[in-house]
């Protein structure tokens, strides 16, 4: 694996390295025009729902967001991956996979790139399901910090079955978790180097320096988990727009604790109850009612100009369609 | 400076003579700007380098329908404003390639960094290196290229412009824009300034069609310090013509020049344009309906040139002997040759032509004189244009503005023809000569009859450059005038352009921009075709340094009509300040107006040493008649002498 601000020789040399090695494979078979597995249906989370403190208020409930709008963001970070199935193995597929990730500053308005993006390429194999020398030979051709092994022992100690899907889902699982490692490396050089808010997309807890940052402010779009239970879910489902929800306190396993809160940013009339509602991720904090209207006042801000034409546009900001823009073009 | 960066795409590619490239928001690129690509990978050992032209320009977001952003606004644009992030915004130019260094082999566009072309760039791109050459310059400015903070003069080739390889000029405009004149008298500087030594001499016949637009070239007008610094750009000197020569036919009363420059003040180089019969009738083709004049026609017209005109005309069938030189003399004549047959009972024909043809030749060509008033002289002798003495960078304006239109044709007609003629024996005084003349939708149009002037300027266009001949042609209209005068034309001029007439299919091959560019274009701003430049280039030019014919029309009003003393008294003085209204009066008074007018014609002409005494020769003397006695004396009866041996 290698990191560079010049994207383009990177993955063209893994590119090659992996055609010369599946050369020394006769085996190996080329599999073309496969669809990315980003397109392929399958999700490591299962949707759940886990209660969650309340830091605010005794239980959850709706609080409109007061105050005039601005944002006080002054960048915003994004990452993107894709994966592609590009040849088989007997049982094992072999996929390339290319993760970026990026932070694009705000400067009089105006988004540029700030500091050089990342952007990695690696080959993903099922170990386990290769032979020796097979594995070997890629592995001298790429080096170790371009191959993966998705036939990894799970916690229980449990190699994958040769499931074709299955395995695929692991190699795009794995793809992701480089790409989260990414956009956790760019955090942190960051709220090592800036004090000025950060939007990132997505959860801020994976890193403890970023989960601890004041300047970090996690906007997660996706609720496979809900961190609420009870009555508290109708509290959820019918906020209006501009309201959040109380400040919980989210502790998971071996992850640090943030502050979290639900915002609805936009009129969830005629849409499903979580239309335009955003979990908002910051820092643990003693006034926690005072920083969830500021932040909320910043993110409700960022809905002008909108997202569109992306499909997750009610959530997301503008800024972060931005980035992936940019990712997308590296 | 760099300002792009090519780009090409799936749906959106490059080819060998167009390309695409992005800039920033705020950069200085529009369209007919210039710019230099640098190719990132050597083709055959060079780095390649392409040059082209904007012609095309795109400005999107990053929003797939204006949907979303009603959407993203609830529809209230107000709201607009108050985002906090612009959206990405991209400007995207489309480029025709102007050339490509290597040339061969000729290859798409490849990405690469835009540059704003510099003065060199300029040159290479339009290939004008080849005739900036020191010791064969053959350059000759045309305009200043401007883009960013970069001015580079445009020069046309004066092997293109002039002749021999190519030639002629056609300026296309809207009128009342002051740009095709306003661009003739700049081009005309310019060329007298700039035209090589080594290619000869050059001089420019005017036709003032309409209005006082060429009446004041000699006349410095009004510039602005921008205008002075583009003469000094490009190396013109910011004066009016110096050798100017203005001629126009006199009005019907046969003394007053017909002309918007007759102020007195003025008069100095404005000379008459008056000729004979004969000159007229060479051209009498010109005044006829083809429809009309048959060949039966064409042979009594033929005869009367080559049998009667200014020769003593006797025919034992005729009451008298003719002398034919003005209209006057030729209806006598045809009067006496219809009487004569009338008289003789020998039937209805007289030397082969049917007295129904000699009726209609007689009919059609006293209208011609009706017509043509004032531009012909009762005494045949012509005041014309210095035929074979042509000077150096002159300028000769022959004002027809005021004639009626078959005039203005027949003096087109003639004078082309004799410029033709002399050019081709090289009896002219000037190698080259430029004609310019505006309205050559009136002139040499699409449709319609094919007349002889249209006839003249095609051959102009098609075969004048073999003998310098060149034509410099304005109109309203390029899509109405003859495909072979404006197909001929080497070089064109854009000046603003009528919606309507950019919507013809000639402009079809220019892009949707360039066109909105044409249809807007300021004052002094033209888009410039010409051989060696492979895309049209958008130039401005300065103001031309001579009065504008409305100013000078103000400044010098027209001079009121006079009567005949006067009239020759102010055509005597310019020879003679001595000269005055008394001395002309001792001869208008006792002479016939003809018989005055021809005096002063012939001195005008001869410009003699004396000229009150050469004047005074001219007229027949007249003894003045003898006193009556009031008594008759009686004469005594003489004596005879005493010795007269006859005597009584």
């Amino acid at each position: 694996m290698s990191t560079t601000s010049d994207p383009v020789p990177m993955p063209r040399d893994v590119r090659a390295a992996l055609k010369a090695a599946m050369r020394r494979a006769p085996q190996a078979r080329v599999v073309v025009d496969a669809a990315p597995l980003e397109r392929v249906s399958g999700d490591a989370e299962r949707p759940s729902l886990v209660d969650a403190t309340c830091v605010e208020d005794a239980v959850v409930r709706a609080h409109t967001v007061p105050g005039e709008r601005h944002s006080e963001f002054a960048a915003f970070l994004d990452g993107t991956q894709h994966s592609q199935h590009v040849g088989q193995y007997g049982r094992a597929p072999i996929v390339l996979g290319t993760i970026a990730a990026g932070i694009r500053a705000r400067a009089d308005r105006k988004l540029r790139a700030w500091q050089a993006p990342i952007v990695e390429t690696r080959v993903y194999v099922p170990k386990a399901y290769l032979p020796p020398d097979i594995f070997a030979t890629l592995a001298a051709e790429l080096g170790d910090e371009a191959l993966r092994d998705t036939s990894a022992p799970d916690s229980d100690g449990v190699i994958p079955a040769p499931h074709p899907v299955l395995l695929l889902e692991r190699a795009k699982y794995a793809v992701s978790n480089d790409r989260d490692r990414a956009e956790r490396a760019l955090a942190e050089r960051w709220c090592a180097s800036e004090h000025r808010p950060l939007f990132i997309d997505g959860g801020i807890a994976g890193s403890e320096t970023v989960a601890r940052a004041s300047c970090a402010i996690g906007v997660v779009k996706s609720h496979r988990t809900l961190y609420i239970d009870g009555d508290a879910i109708d509290i959820v489902f019918s906020l209006a727009k501009g309201e959040r929800t109380s400040v919980i306190s989210i502790a998971p396993k071996h992850r640090p604790a943030v502050h979290s809160w639900y915002l609805r940013l936009r009129d969830p009339a005629g849409h499903d109850p979580l239309w335009g509602v955003v979990r908002v991720e910051v820092a643990e904090t003693g006034d926690v009612a005072r920083r969830a209207d500021e932040v909320s006042r910043w993110v409700l801000t960022e809905t002008a100009p909108n997202a569109m034409p992306d499909a997750r546009w009610d959530k997301m900001a503008y800024g972060i369609r931005n980035a992936e823009e940019f990712l997308r073009a590296l | 400076m760099q300002l792009g960066r090519v780009v090409a795409t799936e749906f959106k590619p490059n080819t060998p003579h167009q390309f695409h490239f992005w800039t920033a928001i705020d950069s200085p690129v529009g369209i007919g700007t210039i710019v230099r690509v640098d190719g990132s990978h050597p083709v055959g050992g060079v780095i390649p380098r392409v040059y082209g032209v904007v012609v095309e320009g795109f400005s999107f977001t990053d929003l797939a329908s204006a949907m979303h952003d009603v959407i993203g606004h609830d529809g209230d644009p107000g709201s607009a404003g108050f985002a906090v992030t612009e959206r990405t915004e991209v400007r995207l130019y489309s480029a025709a390639v102007l050339r490509q260094i290597p040339e061969e082999p000729l290859q798409p566009v490849p990405m690469g960094d835009v540059h704003l072309a510099d003065d060199m760039d300029v040159a290479q791109a339009l290939r004008m290196d080849a005739y900036l050459k020191e010791g064969a310059r053959t350059g000759i400015p045309i305009g200043l290229y401007s883009a960013g903070k970069m001015n580079s003069p445009i020069y046309v080739d004066a092997d293109f412009l002039i002749g021999p390889e190519a030639a002629h000029l056609n300026i296309t405009g809207v009128s009342g824009l002051a740009t095709k004149t306003s661009a003739v008298e700049w081009i005309l500087s310019s060329i007298f300034a700039h035209f090589p030594e080594q290619k000869g001499s050059v001089a420019a016949v005017c036709f003032n069609v309409k209005g006082p637009d060429l009446c004041f070239l000699d006349l410095p007008g009004e510039l602005t310090e921008e205008d002075r610094a583009l003469y000094d750009t490009l190396g013109v000197p910011p004066t009016p013509f110096q050798n100017v020569t203005y001629f126009a036919p006199h009005k019907a009363d046969g003394f007053s020049l017909n002309t918007l420059r007759s102020n007195e003040a003025l008069g100095d180089n404005v000379e008459p344009l008056t000729w004979g019969l004969r000159e007229v009738l060479q051209f009498a083709e010109v005044m006829l309906n083809r429809d009309d004049v048959d060949a039966k026609a064409d042979a009594l017209i033929d005869f009367i040139k080559e049998r009667v005109l200014d020769r003593e005309y006797k025919d034992a069938s005729l009451k008298h002997t003719h002398r034919v030189r003005s209209f006057a003399d030729l209806e006598s004549w045809f009067r006496d040759v219809l009487e004569s047959l009338e008289e003789s009972g020998r039937g209805d024909t007289w030397k082969t032509h049917h007295v129904a043809t000699i009726r209609k030749v007689r009919n059609r060509l006293s209208n011609i004189s009706t017509r043509c008033a004032g531009l012909v002289t009762d005494d045949g002798q012509p005041s014309d244009l210095p035929w074979g003495s042509f000077e150096d960078r002159a300028v000769y304006v022959v004002d027809v503005a005021l004639l009626e239109e078959d005039a203005q044709d027949l003096v087109f007609a003639r004078i082309v023809t004799k410029l033709r003629e002399q050019l081709e024996k090289r009896e002219l005084g000037v190698k080259h000569v430029i004609v310019f003349v505006d309205e050559l939708n009136k002139y040499a149009p699409g449709d319609g009859p094919d007349t002889y002037v249209r006839k003249m300027l095609l051959d102009i266009s098609e075969r004048g450059r073999y003998l310098g001949l060149v034509l410099f042609g304005a109109q309203q209209f390029r899509s109405q005038v003859h495909r072979r005068v404006v197909g001929n034309a080497a070089t064109s001029l854009f000046g603003r352009m009528d919606a309507d007439e950019l919507a013809t299919p000639g402009y079809a091959t220019l892009s949707a921009a360039t066109r909105v560019k044409l249809a807007t274009l300021s004052k002094g701003t033209l888009m410039v075709r010409h051989p060696h430049f492979t895309q049209p280039i958008f130039v401005t030019f300065p103001r031309p340094a001579v009065l504008r014919g409305r100013d000078g029309a103000e400044r010098y009003p027209q001079a009121a009509d006079v009567a005949l003393d006067n009239a020759v008294l102010r055509s005597l003085r310019r020879l003679d300040k001595s000269v005055t209204l008394a001395f002309v009066q001792q001869y208008t008074a006792l002479h016939p107006a003809d018989e005055v007018l021809r005096a002063r014609n012939t001195t005008v002409r001869t410009r003699p040493d004396n000229v009150k005494s050469f004047f005074s020769a001219q007229f027949r003397s007249i003894i003045p008649a003898q006193p009556m006695s009031s008594k008759p004396v009686g004469v005594p009866i003489r004596l005879l002498p005493d010795d007269d041996p006859y005597g009584f």
